[in-house]
């Protein structure tokens, strides 16, 4: 009885001994190491043109943005059996986590989805793994990066932007290839809509949601300043003045309130002392930034050169004013303070305007706050409403790339993922039935969604998540030189300016 | 011949006997090592000899790890450690904020463990589990806290500086000057463990000594610097060795706060920040291994170097130097 009992002991800590020593090291003192899991704005998702429109890329998740706060907590990954399939059916795994589509609201939706969809036909099975996406390019990513350095990619990866998709450069199949292989005819779709789905030339998906840009504004903060609404229809004055940067900028200012209740306007006011702003150019780095004053990206291709174009630089300079000498937009202080929300502005209640994309709508509460969207004024004699748009990808290491297609194209045109990621869909006669389902989650606000629809005539061209060589290192150059203007007051914005050049051309020339 | 044979037999020293017990004792010992062996070689030696292969490639992480997904590039990612913009600046931001940190991890905790080891303290326990608390708190957890209290705008230690008269505080983590003494902050806040571990010390000290010295005249910093700093000078040492290693691996809390840019211009850019994001967001997993080598290196020679002069310093009751 004793021998049995020691043998059982040694087994169990064995056992022990044997789980401890493949745990982390436990260590004590100060610093500490663990997961990072930084993250900015939500992963949101992003895309591109609109059926006449043309363009560039996209991607989602906001990009560097207000200094981070990340979720000390971290979901664990959702994965599905295949419910609902056909015995016979090929296994098709879907893998979400670069963009939207990992949060724990929407995961009962694409697990019912994809439920429905197995039951609907026999030749795909489709499981889901759903890792949670830090926004950080964390969690998810490396998951992402085991399974593929594993041997186990998934078929199927989205939705995903443009940025979303840099991370895994090279990592996609060519989905024209595949819909020549499978008579899909790619004609149907607009060749601008087809060029904003290319990463290097490489058709990574087909189009499916487009998300583009305007001003939300909360309606209590003008009532209260009484100030009429911005406008919602392209050429409508604001208060008797052409709908232009200018007036937007003086409309910000006057919105812009202190401590004393002066606003920006007023000699007495206190920029130390903000308890209000006008605007505020929300989730997005300085390429978004400069997207204000057009399209534009900085590279010359014919030369492959860092090219800061002046529209850039005037956009730049425009908006450091507007922190730091108009003050109607908050400074990094202001904005991961815990008065204007840690980053997430708008729902604060402390901010007038902001310039963010339709899947913002995800990011508060729509029917909490009394809001509309405007259209976006005239700068330089042009309107320029920059535009996400997402995807979804087949990787190069899928085995089986002929069913997923197979799968992907019946997924770009269902209308129910477009509702569950708040895309637009790519098909015009989809939309009302997106826009039904929006209006009832901000109920009772009522929103002008014309406006959603009119901003998507006046993309970013070329657009601001264009692909660039080195995108990911070009892009966390541009999202630090938004932060540095940001936080620093008395930069010599002209030097930062050179310097960003210089570095975005380091970067380009290293671009493997 | 024989003769000279039989005196070599002789003169050779008999091999100790070990006895069956000893043996299995052994066994044992050795069985019960073993899952720890495994894990040793299978989590953690083994990673470490493929990172020194990766940093011999250029390996991206877009496509499964196989042999035709990826090229030898020779000694390039390690030519590419002085090339790139960030790698050696970021050691310097790694090397101050490990100049200001470590001593202040070894006196902070210090000066704690001698409060709360006081007599003449009301309340010890509570203080003892006040000053521990912040260390049961995740890091994540502790640098968004961390992140609000020392807001420029809204945070209470700016609010508390403005009420004493401080008309402009520092602005912590989006001034480049004060971003890293504020992470510095952020790990005193959290130095419960050292001070568990000096208190523990602290209270190994034979109290006879003191008594000795009060008979021959001492004061209270002759006793502390003369009885108390040598007995526990191992744990010093300890600490400090501890210490050295985590600054070097420091960067979670920067990486939650000042991303993997490590704003406001690149004060928060830690080597280990550079490593991981060159691994892990531009995919360069060749030169990241690079940089995990240099870690993993300046660590060890660092520690070497401090077992090689410290334990000098270090005196042992057992007479024992190492």
């Amino acid at each position: 009885m004793r021998t049995v009992l020691f043998k059982f002991l040694s087994v169990l800590i064995l056992i022990s001994l044997a789980l401890a020593a493949c745990g982390p090291a436990a260590t004590s003192a100060p610093a500490a190491t663990s997961a990072p899991a930084a993250t900015s704005a939500p992963a949101a998702t992003s895309a591109p043109a609109a059926t006449s429109v043309p363009a560039a890329t996209s991607a989602p998740a906001a990009t560097e943005a207000p200094t981070a706060v990340p979720s000390p907590t971290i979901p664990p990954p959702v994965q599905t059996g295949g419910e609902g399939c056909d015995p016979g059916a090929t296994q098709i795994t879907w893998y979400i986590g670069l963009g939207a589509g990992s949060n724990a609201d929407v995961i009962p939706l694409e697990t019912a989805w994809a439920e429905k969809y197995n039951k609907s036909q026999k030749e795909a099975c489709v499981l889901l793994n759903i890792v949670y996406n830090d926004g950080g390019g964390g969690n998810s990513y490396n998951a992402l990066r085991a399974l593929i350095a594993g041997g186990n990619a998934p078929d199927i990866v989205g939705p995903v932007g443009k940025n979303g998709r840099a991370s895994f450069q090279g990592a996609y199949a060519d989905v024209a290839e595949l819909a020549e292989a499978a008579g899909f005819d790619l004609s149907k779709y607009d060749p601008k809509l087809l060029d904003f789905t290319k990463d290097e030339g490489v058709l990574v998906g087909l189009p499916f949601a487009l998300f583009p840009s305007f001003i939300f504004y909360n309606e209590a903060l003008f009532d209260e300043a009484q100030l009429p609404y911005p406008p919602h229809k392209l050429g409508e004055q604001y208060d008797g003045k052409a709908w232009n940067l200018e007036t937007l900028s003086e409309l910000a200012m006057k919105l812009t309130v202190d401590a004393n209740g002066n606003d920006a306007t007023s000699p007495d006011f206190d920029p130390t002392k903000v308890t209000q702003f006008g605007f505020y150019d929300q989730w997005t780095d300085a390429r978004g930034v400069a997207s204000l004053f057009g399209g534009g990206i900085p590279y010359d291709e014919a030369t492959g050169k860092a090219v800061i174009s002046d529209s850039y630089k005037e956009a730049f300079k425009w908006y450091y004013e507007g922190v730091w000498t108009k003050h109607f937009m908050p400074n990094a202080d202001y904005y991961n303070s815990d008065q204007f929300n840690k980053g997430n502005v708008f729902p604060s209640g402390n901010l007038a305007m902001a310039r963010v994309h339709t899947w913002y709508t995800c990011c508060f509460d729509n029917s909490k706050m009394s809001w509309d969207i405007a259209v976006m004024p005239e700068i330089n004699g042009q309107i320029t409403a920059k535009l996400h748009g997402d995807t979804f990808a087949i990787l190069k290491d899928s085995k089986h790339q002929d069913v997923a297609f197979k799968v992907l194209a019946d997924m770009v045109v269902d209308p129910e993922l477009a509702v569950i990621y708040g895309g637009m869909p790519a098909v015009e006669a989809d939309r009302p039935a997106f826009f039904a389902a929006k209006d009832k989650a901000a109920a009772p606000n009522v929103i002008d969604w014309t406006v959603a629809a009119e901003m998507l005539n006046y993309p970013d061209l070329p657009n601001h998540e264009a692909w660039l060589p080195n995108l990911a290192e070009a892009n966390s150059l541009l999202g630090a030189f938004r932060t540095t203007m940001d936080s620093t007051p008395d930069l010599d914005l002209d030097a930062e300016i050179a310097k960003l050049e210089a570095d975005l051309q380091a970067a380009y020339d290293s671009a493997p | 011949m024989s003769v000279v044979t039989r005196t070599n037999l002789a003169s050779a020293p008999s091999r100790p006997r070990i006895s069956a017990h000893t043996r299995r004792q052994w066994t044992w010992g050795f069985l019960f090592l073993l899952p720890w062996i495994i894990g040793f070689f299978a989590f953690q030696l083994l990673p470490i000899l493929f990172t020194f292969f990766l940093s011999f490639t250029d390996y991206t992480g877009a496509a499964e790890f196989k042999l035709g997904n990826f090229n030898f590039v020779g000694l390039q990612n390690y030519k590419s450690l002085f090339v790139e913009l960030d790698a050696l600046p970021s050691m310097g931001v790694t090397l101050k904020f490990a100049l200001i940190g470590i001593p202040l991890g070894l006196v902070v905790p210090l000066m704690l463990a001698v409060l709360v080891n006081s007599r003449r303290l009301l309340f010890s326990n509570l203080f003892r589990t006040l000053f521990y608390l912040p260390s049961v708190i995740p890091v994540v957890a502790g640098a968004i806290i961390f992140n609000g209290v020392m807001n420029a705008q809204s945070g209470w230690l700016n609010l508390l500086l403005k009420a004493i008269g401080i008309a402009e505080p520092p602005r912590w983590f989006t001034d480049p000057t004060w971003a890293g003494f504020a992470l510095n902050l952020l790990v005193v806040w959290g130095l419960g463990n050292s001070m568990i571990i000096l208190l523990a010390g602290l209270q190994g000290v034979p109290t006879e000594l003191y008594e000795a010295a009060t008979v021959d005249g001492a004061g209270p910093i002759t006793k502390f610097f003369y009885i108390t700093v040598p007995m526990i000078s191992p744990v010093i040492f300890y600490n400090l060795t501890i210490g050295v290693i985590l600054a070097f691996q420091f960067f979670v809390p920067a990486l939650l706060i000042g991303t993997f840019n490590g704003n406001p211009q690149g004060s928060l850019l830690f080597f280990p920040t550079v490593f991981y994001r060159e691994g892990f967001v531009y995919s360069k997993m060749g030169y990241a291994s690079v940089l995990a080598m240099v870690i993993f290196v300046v660590t060890m020679a660092a520690t070497g170097l401090l077992f090689f002069f410290g334990q000098r310093l270090v005196y042992y009751a057992s007479g024992e130097t190492s």
